[in-house]
């Protein structure tokens, strides 16, 4: 395990627990000390992590919201500008502004872009790709995607203080502590 | 005379005593094995149909659309009806992953992964005809809005031109879909793979995925709007598929039954396209313990409904053009069962409404070998359903003068043919590289997942289940 | 481009004549490279490269470019605006007749054939082979240069042989020729008979009038000509005599005008002829007739003796037929005609097929003249060419002469006797015992071949010559463009042997009509030539009286006996005639009338005679093969495929000549079956017959799968009575008893237009013209003109059996037949069916690339440009008019082939030829319309064209006037009126498509007693 330098700044420290309830447990306990800069990782959403880390709504509805909007409006002016402005032809004796035939690709082209929205706008609010992690560097924290349970406190936390957090994490039933390096 | 009741536990999804990093193994280990001989073998005939595939496209477009048996009354033929079939199999993925999402169908995430991946594949299949049966495929891309030399723009009324984008759109986000679900896992098989190779390309695509809470906040948002947006898309995409027909004014076509009645045959089909693959894929990796007999037993009750449903939309076609009197509406339908493709017609309705009713047995409908069977009959059943439909129509319309028999030619079966050597190159490189079950779902849904089921000193404690007492109903009413 | 141009071969590449060969194995059909659509060998997919290939099969002549010779202009001729056509008046001979027609001609290439109204034998209209005719002179497959001994020679080697060897005046030379009109041949010919003292002239036609013309002999002692004149008669009884088809009567084109005009009904108060046919075979007539009796061809001639026989009884001057008795005696038709006929004296016609025997002609002249016909709507006149002695009969001595050796010259002219003649004639062989054989035809034909000298004939629109109408009016043939292969016209080869040294015709033929004009040749010369007819002529008619003596000499005939069990009758083909068509693409493609085959010829039965030769009583919906029978007659023995027809007599089997060519062009050849081996001179029309199935199938192109109408109200009929007492009976509401659905709601609304509709339809923007089409289903008689018309018009491509085999046919419009009621005695229903040009075109809408849009003047546009084939338009049209390029049809009909610049000269500038993969169908000729737009935009200032001034191809070649087009918005239109007419009605009305074009519904002026 590489020790602090000065070139090599510390990230957090890392501990493991046992299971999502002790995961959740940490979590609550580590948020009513106040710390602000930490996360949980689990290989799957944990039910209730959430109010216990005490996260903020997402912000993804509207990211979606504003996309859909975009694919309705859009595609409508489209279709308006190329059947009615720009090209108009009679077909079939129909009116140009025939509204009820143009439904069927506003409505997916209203969902195509909403999709775009939640799937880009999640990765957009993850950070993601993100390749490159100091967590990484941590041989245990593999099992983040297996069956391990983690938690890492920040160091740019404003009151984090490595030998308190490491009690603290230690109290909450943490083992396998260790300090995390960005590289 | 009295009654007792039983209360029934709902098993449970996952078989035998798994932890996570059982699951774990169990699921990413077959990727990471070397690849079986079996494997290579199923590759190559996969190959040499893609081929054939590839062959028969290039000759069509080197001859023309002549070397089919379309004709001057059938405008339409296998082609056509090949696309309705591969769209209404991939319905299946879809639903399963998005619907049985918004319903809380924990039983999914067994099956949902390789549904979806059968989705996209089937989409694939489907949208190589509507490219293919045009007379001239080197301006195809004329039905997309682009701006030309002719400074002109596709036509929106037309029901052909609503496909397009249906589908596209339909392809795009099920793909999407599939890929936001395989992200963790890919970080997963990134965390366990061993090789320099694998460990770039699972973890290019795992997008640096660490299993953060806060990034499972986001994503679990994120696949409920996916599965709410796929949801009215998969029902908008069979259901433009039908406005091909309904939109039309030809008889048997030209009815407003036709999108709940394609979407139901296209849930229908594709359940029993999943069964099939299933039922070999859970033998040949051992899954027996994630996609049990439960799994089968409730997709043949949906098959059984859904089957019902076709059935009695059959019937409706019926009476409608009964009920309406339109001549040429009455006569298709006599035609249809009576004409000159009664055959076909007749072999649709023992596949698709018959069939499946042999699922009110609970003894048949665990039975996996014979399950097995009934998926192959359905699916064929439900090709037939689209033979009738179109053909029957357009070869018997308004005009006696004008009708006349299509039938295909040896260019339409191998086409059709090589479009399965595409679908299961795909799908055998999908088994090989790819997690074939959601990994993080399923974890999630094991009972060591809920904190809940953990004591106040951490132990695992799962709950215990209490069955009552039978109860007289006497006691009941009182 | 000298002569010797035609001996030497000019190889445009190495390539070419690599291809060639590439032909010539293809002629010995072998398995052809890259076209797997011509696996079998039927197939004409690759009609061109069969067009196209004629240098490999003609020898190999020039590779000269016609185009060359005439184009570019280096003077500017002053009547040519380049891109606008001109026409000129000429007529296209047909055995001895001839129709007048006005060619349309593009920069000195003609491209299309109309009538000439100004000719009485063409009232503007044409026939079939008149609209084919363009393309005969643009097949490649015509003979190339004249042969000595099947080796190529020059025209100039010819005049030297000639010069020489007819030197010699005493020569035993027999001339063996077609029938022919010309003043100029016929001139000619007796400069010829006078100059060759031992000479003999014959005239051989297989089909032929000569029965007639000997009964009107029989009858009154001299050898006339029958007119009947239809416009004028009231009762029309057609005994087996399908007047109306060209194939069925030299003059047809006046026959039908003149038939139909007198069956116009605008309104209640108008009447019209009835007409009965009494006939073997369903036959067009047949089918237009308000009554019909099916009778075995060997019954009509008693049943003729019957009715004379009834007629006696109660007029004067059938004393010949009293108390004549036969199976016919007591036939409820027998009574009833004669009632008709009789109350109709003086203005009905008793007609009777050519041929029929001449004694049969005999009773029938003597029933018109006794019925006071004669002179009034039957006329007989005199033709001065006609010798004294039935022609066939003739022929036939001279070929038993022929055999004794009497000639050492042969000299054949146009016909080929060595395909056509009666088999028990063995022509070829009798030819071998004369030394010198002259043959001149259009192919190198089945004579040809055993011919020394062959002569390619000019086709008579590259040649001068003139012909006498049926009537007898004197007509010009001039030429529209130089003769393609250098041929010769007959005339000029007749006078080549006359006088020994080449001749022109121009000469010839003004030499002849010099004596016509008195005073001021030149101008009426001119006349001539704008007119195309010469209107101060015409046959003397001859009043006509029996004979003394006709009595005695006729009766002893009376008593023949029809043929019990099993007789064949073989006629002319619909559409090859007698074969002379065989290699003509649109025609072997055009469906037949009665049976909508094409590329073929069938044993026609009735649906008993096929059950009872244990054969299915009606035609496959799922599969194309037919199954064949074995026809043995004499010592012939023919396999040829079987067809049920509906109506046609029993025990009796219908064949068509003209089919089962080897080697005289790629389109003729290996079609249908040869069955003139069954044809002796003793029987040449109907004979007894053995017929058993083979058990084996043949595929057969037919382009109609469906022939019940399924009680749908696609065609709607009524009888006049009916019409009179219910002039709506043609409406939707009459039709179902109850308005179309929507009708109501839309008047309620204030739209009269049709019913009510989701949208708010742009109707038939302000903008004038508006254009629509009214077809008279009451003139139509399903002649399939209209169809030629169409494909000569719009380039449409042949595609070949293979392909109309797959239900591809590529026709623009189309005359849907249909059958009703009893198999045996079934109404049968014309119907033409171009596109519909819906206002609100269902094809239209569901486009996905909006290729096929309306026009502002109502047309239903298909841009071809734009067409990406998904063929959604053609499901979706209710009329099924649509056609859509599977294969690169065009490419293949103009550019293979290593000289197709030939066949594209047929080409119409004005429109453009399709590419493989997209749609094309009807478009109201609107090359047409916008040009006679423009031309009254240019006149006028309004784009508004008076009405008249633009007929679309169909319309203008209809013989029936069946079809009008014009503009909607010009209430005085003729198309107008017909739409206002009571019996005017459009299909699928209730699917509120709204169609431009509308049908009047067809009447049958039934005789009440004759249920």
């Amino acid at each position: 395990m590489s020790k602090s330098t000065v070139e090599n700044n510390m990230y957090g420290v890392l501990a493991e627990f046992r299971n999502p309830k002790e995961l959740v447990d940490a979590a609550k306990k580590i948020n009513q000390n106040g710390y602000k800069k930490y996360d949980t990782f689990s290989p799957f959403p944990i039910h209730g992590i959430d109010k216990a880390m005490n996260l903020p709504k997402s912000k993804l509805g509207w990211i979606v919201v504003s996309h859909g909007l975009v694919g309705l409006i859009g595609s409508f002016a489209m279709i308006y500008f190329m059947m009615v402005a720009d090209y108009p032809l009679n077909i079939s004796g129909k009116t140009l502004l025939n509204i009820p035939a143009w439904i069927p690709v506003i409505f997916e082209l209203t969902v195509l872009l909403s999709a775009f929205g939640a799937v880009f706008g999640m990765f957009f609010l993850n950070g993601l790709p993100k390749f490159n992690h100091p967590l990484f560097n941590s041989e245990n924290f593999k099992k983040a995607t297996d069956d391990g349970f983690f938690v890492c406190i920040e160091s740019d936390d404003p009151q984090f203080d490595v030998e308190k957090v490491q009690t603290l994490l230690k109290d909450a039933g943490g083992t396998n502590i260790e300090e995390i390096y960005d590289n | 005379m009295s009654k007792t009741y039983e209360y029934v536990p709902e098993p449970a999804l996952v078989k035998g005593n798994h932890d996570f990093k059982s699951l774990t193994a169990l699921i990413t280990d077959i990727n990471m094995r070397p690849t079986p001989k079996g494997w290579y073998i199923a590759f190559g005939i996969s190959n040499i149909l893609l081929f054939v595939l590839l062959f028969s496209i290039g000759y069509l477009i080197w001859e023309g659309t002549g070397i089919w048996g379309l004709n001057a009354p059938a405008g339409w033929g296998w082609a056509i009806i090949n696309f309705v079939w591969w769209v209404g199999i991939g319905h299946a993925g879809t639903l399963i992953s998005a619907i049985l999402f918004l319903f809380r169908q924990d039983w999914r995430t067994a099956i949902n992964r390789f549904a979806e991946a059968m989705t996209i594949f089937a989409v694939m299949c489907a949208g190589i005809f509507p490219a293919i049966h045009v007379g001239r495929i080197w301006v195809i891309y004329w039905v997309f809005p682009l701006p030309n030399q002719m400074a002109m723009w596709p036509n929106f009324n037309s029901p052909l031109l609503w496909d397009v984008f249906a589908v596209s759109t339909y392809f795009t986000v099920s793909l999407l879909f599939w890929y936001v679900g395989l992200v963790p896992d890919l970080a997963t098989i990134r965390d366990r793979i061993k090789s320099k190779m694998g460990k770039v390309l699972y973890g290019t695509f795992a997008l640096g995925w660490r299993g953060s809470n806060r990034h499972w906040w986001n994503y679990e948002k994120s696949y409920m709007i996916l599965a709410g947006l796929a949801t009215p898309l998969v029902l908008s995409v069979h259901t433009i598929v039908s406005f091909d027909f309904a939109v039309s004014l030809i008889p048997g076509w030209h009815t407003t039954i036709f999108p709940p009645y394609f979407v139901a045959g296209a849930v229908f089909s594709g359940f029993a396209m999943v069964l099939t693959l299933m039922i070999i894929v859970r033998k040949i990796y051992g899954l027996e313990e994630i996609m049990t007999v439960d799994h089968i037993e409730k997709m043949n009750i949906i098959i059984m409904v859904t089957g019902s449903m076709v059935g009695f939309a059959y019937l409706m076609e019926f009476f409608v053009a009964w009920y309406s009197g339109v001549e040429y509406e009455k006569a298709i339908f006599i035609l249809r069962a009576t004409g000159p493709y009664a055959w076909a017609y007749w072999i649709m309705i023992t596949c698709n409404v018959i069939s499946p009713q042999v699922f009110w047995s609970k003894k048949l409908r665990r039975n996996v070998a014979f399950t097995f069977f009934i998926s192959i009959v359905v699916n064929i059943g439900m090709w037939f359903e689209r033979f009738v439909i179109a053909v029957t129509s357009l070869s018997t319309d308004f005009l006696p003068s004008s009708w006349g028999y299509y039938s295909p030619t040896f260019w339409d079966v191998i086409t059709y043919v090589g479009t399965f050597g595409l679908f299961f190159t795909f799908f055998l490189l999908f088994l090989r590289f790819l997690p074939m079950v959601a990994v993080a779902e399923i974890k999630a849904i094991l009972p060591q997942a809920d904190p809940h089921n953990y004591d106040e000193n951490g132990e695992y404690d799962p709950p215990k289940v209490e069955i009552p007492e039978p109860v007289k109903d006497s006691e009941q009413k009182g | 481009m000298s002569d010797q141009s035609n001996q030497t071969t000019f190889w445009k590449s190495l390539n070419e004549l690599a291809k060639n060969k590439e032909y010539e194995k293809y002629a010995e059909r072998e398995f052809p490279e890259n076209a797997t659509e011509m696996t079998d060998q039927v197939s004409r997919r690759s009609f061109l490269r069969v067009m196209g290939a004629s240098i490999a099969l003609a020898g190999f002549a020039s590779c000269r470019k016609p185009v060359q010779k005439i184009l570019p202009y280096t003077k500017q001729p002053e009547d040519l605006v380049l891109g606008e056509p001109n026409f000129y008046a000429t007529s296209m001979p047909f055995q001895d007749t001839v129709t007048g027609l006005l060619v349309e001609n593009n920069e000195g290439r003609p491209t299309k054939l109309e009538g000439n109204d100004q000719h009485p034998a063409s009232g503007g209209r044409t026939n079939i082979y008149n609209q084919a005719g363009i393309l005969n002179l643009y097949d490649p497959d015509r003979s190339r240069s004249p042969r000595r001994n099947g080796e190529s020679a020059s025209k100039n080697d010819f005049v030297q042989f000639a010069s020489e060897h007819f030197s010699d005046r005493n020569r035993n030379i027999l001339f063996v020729s077609e029938a022919n009109s010309s003043p100029t041949y016929n001139r000619v010919k007796e400069n010829a008979l006078q100059t060759f003292s031992n000479a003999n002239w014959v005239t051989f036609e297989p089909f032929n009038d000569d029965n007639a013309i000997e009964g009107t002999n029989i009858a009154f002692g001299q050898r006339l000509r029958t007119v009947n004149h239809f416009d004028t008669a009231d009762v029309v009884v057609s005994l087996n005599d399908d007047f109306m088809s060209p194939f069925g009567h030299k003059n047809s084109v006046e026959n039908a005008y003149k038939l139909t005009s007198r069956r116009k009904v605008n309104n209640t108060d108008d009447s019209m002829s009835r007409i009965y046919s009494v006939e073997n075979s369903f036959t067009s007539t047949g089918s237009y007739a308000d009554h019909r009796l099916r009778l075995k061809t060997s019954e009509i001639e008693p049943f003729t003796y019957a009715l004379a026989s009834r007629l006696s009884e109660s007029v004067s001057g059938l004393g010949a037929f009293n108390n004549v008795s036969n199976n016919f005696t007591n036939h409820e038709w027998v009574d009833k005609l004669a009632e008709d006929l009789l109350s109709n004296q003086g203005n009905s016609i008793v007609s009777l097929g050519f041929d029929h025997s001449s004694v049969a002609h005999a009773a029938v002249a003597a029933i018109n003249s006794a019925l006071n016909n004669a002179g009034n709507t039957v006329t007989y006149h005199e033709i001065p060419y006609y010798g004294e002695q039935h022609q066939t009969e003739a022929f036939l001595e001279a070929i038993e002469e022929i055999k004794a050796g009497v000639y050492d010259t042969v000299v054949l002219i146009g016909t080929n006797p060595a395909y056509s003649a009666p088999s028990d004639l063995d022509f070829e062989a009798a030819l071998g015992n004369v030394d010198t054989k002259i043959h001149l035809s259009d192919y190198y034909d089945e004579t040809s071949r055993i011919a020394d000298w062959h002569l390619n004939r000019a086709h008579f629109l590259e040649a001068w010559g003139d012909g006498l109408s049926y009537t007898g009016q004197r007509s010009v043939i001039q030429p529209q463009i130089l003769p393609l292969y250098d041929g010769l016209s007959e005339i000029e080869f007749l006078n080549t042997i006359v006088s020994g040294e080449e001749s022109v015709g121009y000469d010839l033929v003004q030499e002849t009509w010099s004596s016509y004009f008195s005073s001021n040749f030149n101008q009426n010369w001119e006349t001539v030539l704008h007119d195309g007819v010469d209107p101060n002529s015409g046959f003397n008619s001859v009043s006509v009286s029996l004979r003394s003596g006709f009595a005695s000499d006729i009766r002893p005939n009376l008593n023949a006996e029809p043929i019990s069990g099993m007789e064949i009758t073989i006629k002319p083909d619909a559409t090859l005639f007698d074969g002379r068509f065989a290699n003509n693409g649109w025609l072997q493609e055009l469906p037949e009338p009665m049976t909508k085959i094409t590329w073929d010829n069938v044993a026609l039965m009735s649906p008993s005679t096929a059950e009872s030769l244990g054969l299915p009583p009606e035609q496959s919906f799922k599969s194309n093969d037919v199954p064949t029978v074995r026809i043995s007659a004499g010592d012939a023995t023919i396999e040829i495929a079987a067809w049920v027809l509906p109506g046609h007599a029993d025990n009796s089997i219908t064949l068509t000549a003209g089919y089962g060519r080897n080697n005289l062009g790629r389109v003729a050849d290996g079609v249908g079956v040869d069955v003139y081996p069954l044809r002796t001179s003793e029987a040449m029309f109907n004979q007894p017959a053995s017929v058993e199935r083979t058990g084996s199938v043949y595929e057969i192109a037919c382009v109609q799968d469906h022939n019940n109408i399924e009680g749908r109200d696609m065609v709607r009929e009524a009888t006049l009575e009916e019409y009179r007492e219910n002039p709506d009976f043609a409406t939707y509401k009459s039709i179902h008893g109850y308005e179309v659905p929507g009708i109501k709601e839309a008047k309620a609304e204030g739209d009269d237009r049709g019913p009510i509709s989701l949208f708010e339809e742009q109707y038939g923007p302000d903008y004038q013209p508006q254009w629509g089409m009214a077809i008279d289903l009451n003139a139509c008689f399903g002649c399939g003109v209209c169809t030629i018309a169409c494909q000569a018009e719009n380039n449409i491509p042949v595609i070949g059996k293979r392909e109309v085999g797959r239900r591809r046919i590529m026709h623009w419009i189309r005359t849907d037949r249909y059958f009703e009621g009893d198999r045996d005695n079934p109404k049968v229903y014309h119907q033409p069916v171009p596109c519909m040009h819906c206002e609100m075109a269902p094809c239209e809408q569901v486009c996905p690339v909006a290729a096929t849009t309306h026009s502002e003047d109502g047309m239903n546009q298909m841009t071809y440009n734009r067409c990406i084939g998904t063929r959604y338009c053609a499901n979706n049209c209710p009329f099924k008019v649509r056609r859509f390029n599977f294969f690169n049809y065009t490419k293949e009909y103009l550019t293979t082939g290593d000289d197709p610049e030939i066949i594209q000269m047929a080409m119409n500038p004005d429109v453009t030829v399709r590419f493989r993969g997209v749609i094309e169908k009807c478009s109201y000729c609107v090359q047409r319309v916008n040009s006679a737009k423009i031309k009254s935009k240019i006149a006028t200032g309004s784009k508004k064209p008076e009405d008249g001034a633009v007929q679309t191809a169909c319309q203008q070649a209809c013989p029936a006037n069946a079809i009008t087009f014009g503009d909607l918005t010009d209430q005085n239109s003729v198309v107008s009126q017909h739409k206002q007419n009571d019996r005017n009605y459009v299909m699928l009305e209730e699917m509120n498509v709204r169609p431009r074009t509308s049908y009047l519904a067809k009447l049958r002026n039934t005789n009440s007693e004759l249920a």
